[in-house]
């Protein structure tokens, strides 16, 4: 339980930087960002519908996203999202915060045994 | 394939989202759940596994919506969904008058229309209710007007004894079996404020009486009101600069002081405030100014205009002559007003009033009424008390009211069948909001929407039409009447609150029938079918004919009621008032307001008359105590000499010369001659009034008179009446102890002369005394030889020679004066028949709009029907035909409620039967032929239809 609450925390924080960083090069649909946060994340992050539709949402109300619909020959349309000119600042500087962050902690950490897997 | 968007619509639906949002994201939801699912199958799972698996996506409880809640905004209920329920009342309002707005925009030519019709209606009806208003509806401006009340005395017989006298601000007369009246004598006034202590004031007033005014630089007339020392406390009305009159300055010894009001301060005195311990002359006696009136007392009794106040018992000193013996229990004289006192009841202070006026009146040295007359206090509210000249413009006032009131359900009726007319072309679109799914009820609203927004526009419009009929209608007054127009008639509240509830009443009116109609359509062929064939099956014309009949009925209403009144005034000019009123000049002079005396006056009427008769161009000349049809009446009670009972006549003095003048015919016996003359004249010197008075005749042969034939007929029927003797003092027991009889006689009958109308052309001919000799103010009538206005500066000229202190005024001719006297029957008489004509316009806009419809309706019949053979007589018949039935059939109603309703107008009528047969059949000719005109129109564009053109139309 302790490590669910903990889990849900983390990805609270940083899901926002890593669906930006996900539709960078492209722009992706829900199920494709979702599909590569877990074949990256190699099963440790997920995201249900209930979660990241929300999100998708509203990273687009802020003006971050930008979300289409595309139609391709022989498929159902979907709705792709990429990255606006807002979204690719935000993501610089969440990229350079999420760095620091991680260096301070690892500056800390490192050298402490049997640190806690976060 | 699983539904997915359904297990999704179900969770978002707690969102109430926009339908077009929902979709969208249930849709990019859907598709990952999809996606998903088929992954699991192509990873090998079964279907059920497969499923179970995509669904957990979505199944997390009510996550999905919890997330979704901040982001997204729930519907706007704006938008309402044909037939939604009430709670989308004002969204869809707004909806309506939106979708109204862009509807009526399409078609400008009916929306021009039926507005300028709305607005002609709701106009008229609007100047005619600022009318009422202004006249009827103000409340009295002074301080809680609600506590005021008037003193009415009451009883079954009751007789004053002494002088009773009044100026219009209420009613005399008899009502209801009773004899009524408002004027008091001083010392009844004087025990109301002592011993009825429901009162907190009681205050008592009379006038205004046209005083002469003198100040620096200005001489004039004007109109002065006396009141007593409570007058302005118990009204609650102050002072602007100055004071108001005290009880103090109430007093004979006190020194005289006036109050202006403020229009005539402003208008006379510049509204300088210096005016202010200035001296003013009014009928040579000096009065101190001390004060202004506030702006807002106008006016107490409606109507009635006072431009200022003086104390009652400076009166006396005016000389006026009927100001003397103020403070007698023989001089009724005054209006009394009285303001309750907070805690009492309007009974109670009745009962005390009532006791005191009884112990008064019944026990008076000689009685003026029995205990079983039961005299009695009435109070009422001043507002309603102090009628004035209200009552004169109230009847005229609901007439008109009425009138358009019908000419707005013309209105009403004739926009009704533009929008019937309308409504079949929108058929279609009503089936297809039907079909859509619309509620009729909606579908209502949306079309009352347009209605009401066509007859609010209409209002408006309205307000500007009213303004200027006001305008119109005021100007005429002032100028055709010498007092003016004495009310002041501004928009106010009441009069715009009346516009909107008009409007928008007149709108859900005419809307109605239409609105419904159009919600009673067979969807299924008005979807197919086009415009024409889809009307000609509904009964839409029955309707249409319905609405222009009722139309034309009520304009034939309207007009039968205007016939009779211009027919009521055609009777009054050109009735025979017995003497000739072509080329006759008159003008008033009032010697006395110099101090002339008695004699005096005489002499100089004589010698005024002999210059003017020298003077080019006049035929005759002479002068009356009062002219004749000019409103004006003196009326006595007499006794005949052998006849038991006093009786009534008019009286008319009259200078020499009478006769010839007016051109009155004598019947029997002789004229006056100079000797006539000299006599009265002599006994005049002597003491010896020959007018009606309270004091015995003198040893002095009696003065001759005439009387009218009336009074031969009347009270000397089986004598001759030359000779005949009259006792000028009415009642016979009142002196000598007589029964009428022996005592000297004043009178003695020379001459009998032709009937005159007196006071007014409407009051019938009464019996009537002329006595040879005019002792007080005079009216000059001069019987000139051609246009009599050409001699007025003359005749002011030759007045100056004798006198030139002395005005003469008043200048006007006899045909101008009896104008002047049926401005009344004048102006209602303009007013119904500007009105009768707009209802004849809107009916005739109503019959032709009903059949060029038709005919547009028909076209194809008609082509048939010219292609099968028929002439274009036949095709003119069958339209011309289907309109005048209408017309006839309309007129026909139109008749019938005119003989039910025309007796209201009874009163106003003089010399034509309510129910006269002549202007019905006029009115109903003339409808006839104006219908035919209406008809032609459409018609001839009916017999134009080329048979080709027409069966291709479809």
């Amino acid at each position: 339980m302790e490590f669910a609450a903990s889990d849900r925390e983390w990805k609270k924080g940083s899901a926002e930087l890593l669906i930006l960083s996900l539709v960078e090069a492209r722009p992706r649909h829900g199920y494709e960002i979702s599909k590569l946060i877990e074949q990256k994340s190699e099963g440790k992050l997920s995201f249900h519908v209930a979660s990241l539709y929300p999100l998708l949402y509203r990273l687009e109300k802020r003006g971050w996203l930008r979300g289409r619909w595309v139609e391709k020959a022989g498929q159902r349309r979907r709705r792709y999202y990429r990255l606006t000119h807002k979204g690719r600042r935000v993501l610089a500087s969440q990229q350079q915060g999420w760095q620091q962050f991680v260096d301070a902690v690892s500056r800390i950490t490192s050298g402490v045994a049997g640190a806690e897997n976060a | 394939m699983p539904e997915w968007k359904q297990e999704i619509l179900r969770r978002l639906a707690p969102l109430k989202l926009t339908a077009a949002r929902e979709a969208e994201i249930a849709e990019e939801i859907a598709q990952h759940v999809e996606d998903r699912y088929q992954e699991l199958l192509s990873a090998g799972k079964s279907e059920e596994e497969a499923q179970r698996l995509a669904m957990q996506e979505i199944s997390a409880g009510d996550l999905l919506a919890r997330n979704l809640r901040p982001l997204e905004k729930p519907m706007p209920r704006a938008t309402v969904p044909m037939g939604g329920g009430r709670r989308e009342f004002w969204g869809g309002l707004a909806q309506d008058i939106r979708y109204g707005l862009r509807m009526l925009g399409k078609s400008p030519g009916f929306a021009a229309v039926a507005i300028l019709t709305l607005a002609l209606g709701i106009g008229a009806n609007t100047a005619i209710f600022s009318l009422i208003d202004g006249v009827m509806l103000r409340t009295m401006p002074v301080k809680d007007s609600s506590q005021i009340v008037m003193f009415r005395w009451q009883g079954h017989h009751f007789r004053v004894n002494g002088h009773y006298s009044s100026f219009g601000d209420c009613f005399n007369g008899d009502s209801h079996g009773d004899r009524v009246g408002c004027s008091f004598p001083i010392p009844l006034i004087q025990q109301f404020r002592s011993h009825v202590n429901a009162f907190s004031d009681v205050t008592a007033f009379a006038g205004p009486d046209g005083l002469k005014l003198r100040a620096k630089n200005l001489v004039g007339n004007v109109a002065g009101e006396i009141v007593d020392g409570n007058y302005f406390s118990t009204l609650g009305v102050n002072a602007i600069i100055g004071r108001t009159i005290v009880p103090s300055d109430d007093s004979l010894n006190a020194s005289p002081v006036a109050v202006l009001s403020y229009a005539f301060w402003q208008s006379v005195f510049g509204g300088r405030r210096d005016v202010l311990g200035q001296t003013i002359e009014l009928n040579d006696v000096p009065f101190t100014i001390v004060g202004v009136a506030e702006p807002s007392f106008t006016y107490l009794t409606p109507g009635k205009t006072q431009e200022l106040w003086l104390p009652m018992h400076i009166f006396p000193r005016l000389q006026v002559s009927w100001g003397q013996n103020i403070d007698t229990l023989g001089n009724w004289w005054l209006v009394v007003l009285g303001r309750m006192k907070p805690g009492f009841s309007v009974e109670q202070a009745q009962a005390a009033a009532t006791v005191i006026f009884r112990n008064v009146v019944l026990h008076a040295e000689s009685p003026m009424a029995k205990a079983a007359d039961n005299p009695r206090i009435v109070l009422l509210r001043a507002q309603d008390g102090l009628t004035g000249s209200r009552g004169s413009y109230a009847q005229q006032l609901y007439v008109l009211m009425i009138a358009v009131g019908l000419i707005l359900l013309i209105a009403c009726a004739n926009v009704a069948g533009l929008l019937l007319a309308r409504g079949t072309s929108r058929q279609r679109e009503m089936a297809v909001r039907l079909a859509l799914g619309a509620g009729r009820r909606r579908i209502w609203r949306q079309l009352l929407t347009e209605s009401v927004m066509l007859s609010v526009v209409g209002g408006l419009l309205g307000i500007l039409f009213a303004y200027w009929c006001v305008r119109v209608i005021v100007s005429f007054l002032a100028s055709t009447s010498s007092r003016g127009f004495p009310f002041t008639i501004t928009p106010d509240w009441r009069v715009l609150l009346f516009v909107l509830g008009a409007s928008v009443l007149t709108g859900i009116f005419f809307g109605l029938a239409p609105a419904f109609r159009s919600t009673r359509i067979d969807l299924t062929p008005s979807l197919k079918d086009t415009v024409a064939s889809a009307a000609g099956r509904t009964r839409r014309v029955n309707v249409g004919g319905l609405l222009v009949i009722a139309q034309v009925g009520l304009s034939v209403v309207v007009v039968i009621g205007a016939g009779l009144l211009v027919r009521t005034l055609e009777n009054l000019r050109n009735m025979n008032i017995g003497f000739d009123t072509r080329n006759l000049l008159l003008f008033d002079v009032d010697p006395t307001l110099l101090g002339y005396q008695q004699t005096q006056v005489q002499s100089l009427y004589r010698d005024l008359a002999d210059r003017i008769a020298a003077m080019p161009g006049v035929l005759s000349v002479s002068y009356s105590s009062e002219a004749l049809v000019s409103g004006s009446l003196w009326g006595s009670t007499v006794t005949l000499i052998g006849h038991p009972d006093s009786v009534y006549t008019d009286m008319l003095a009259v200078g020499p010369n009478f006769l010839q003048t007016m051109k009155i015919p004598l019947l029997q016996g002789r004229s006056f001659t100079p000797a006539d003359f000299a006599q009265t004249e002599q006994a005049n010197a002597t003491g010896t009034r020959v007018a009606p008075s309270d004091q015995p005749a003198t040893n002095v042969a009696p003065a001759p008179v005439l009387v009218n034939r009336e009074f031969a007929h009347e009270y000397l029927a089986n004598r001759n009446p030359i000779g005949a003797l009259i006792n000028p003092r009415g009642a016979s027991g009142t002196h000598g102890g007589g029964t009428g009889g022996t005592e000297a006689a004043d009178f003695q009958i020379v001459g009998v002369i032709g009937d005159t109308k007196y006071s007014d052309l409407r009051r019938t001919v009464h019996p009537e005394i002329c006595v040879p000799v005019v002792t007080g103010r005079g009216s000059f009538e001069v019987r000139t030889a051609a246009n009599p206005t050409a001699l007025i500066s003359l005749a002011r000229d030759t007045v100056k020679e004798v006198n030139a202190d002395l005005e003469a005024f008043d200048f006007r001719t006899q045909s101008e004066q009896i104008e002047e006297l049926l401005w009344q029957e004048r102006l209602v008489a303009l007013m119904s028949s500007v009105f009768g004509v707009l209802a004849l316009v809107l009916a005739c806009i109503g019959l032709y709009g009903l059949l060029a419809y038709e005919v547009s309706r028909r076209t194809r019949e008609i082509g048939i029907r010219m292609a099968l053979g028929a002439q274009r007589r036949n095709v003119l018949r069958l339209v011309v035909g289907q309109g005048i039935a209408l017309a006839i059939v309309g007129a026909a109603v139109g008749i019938g409620v005119a003989l039910g309703v025309t007796r209201y107008l009874k009163s106003m009528l003089y010399g034509i039967h309510a129910n006269d047969p002549a202007t019905m059949i006029g009115v109903a000719i003339l409808l006839v032929l104006v219908a035919l005109a209406a008809c032609y129109i459409p018609a001839r564009r009916a017999t134009r239809v080329d048979p080709m053109v027409a069966l291709r139309y479809e």
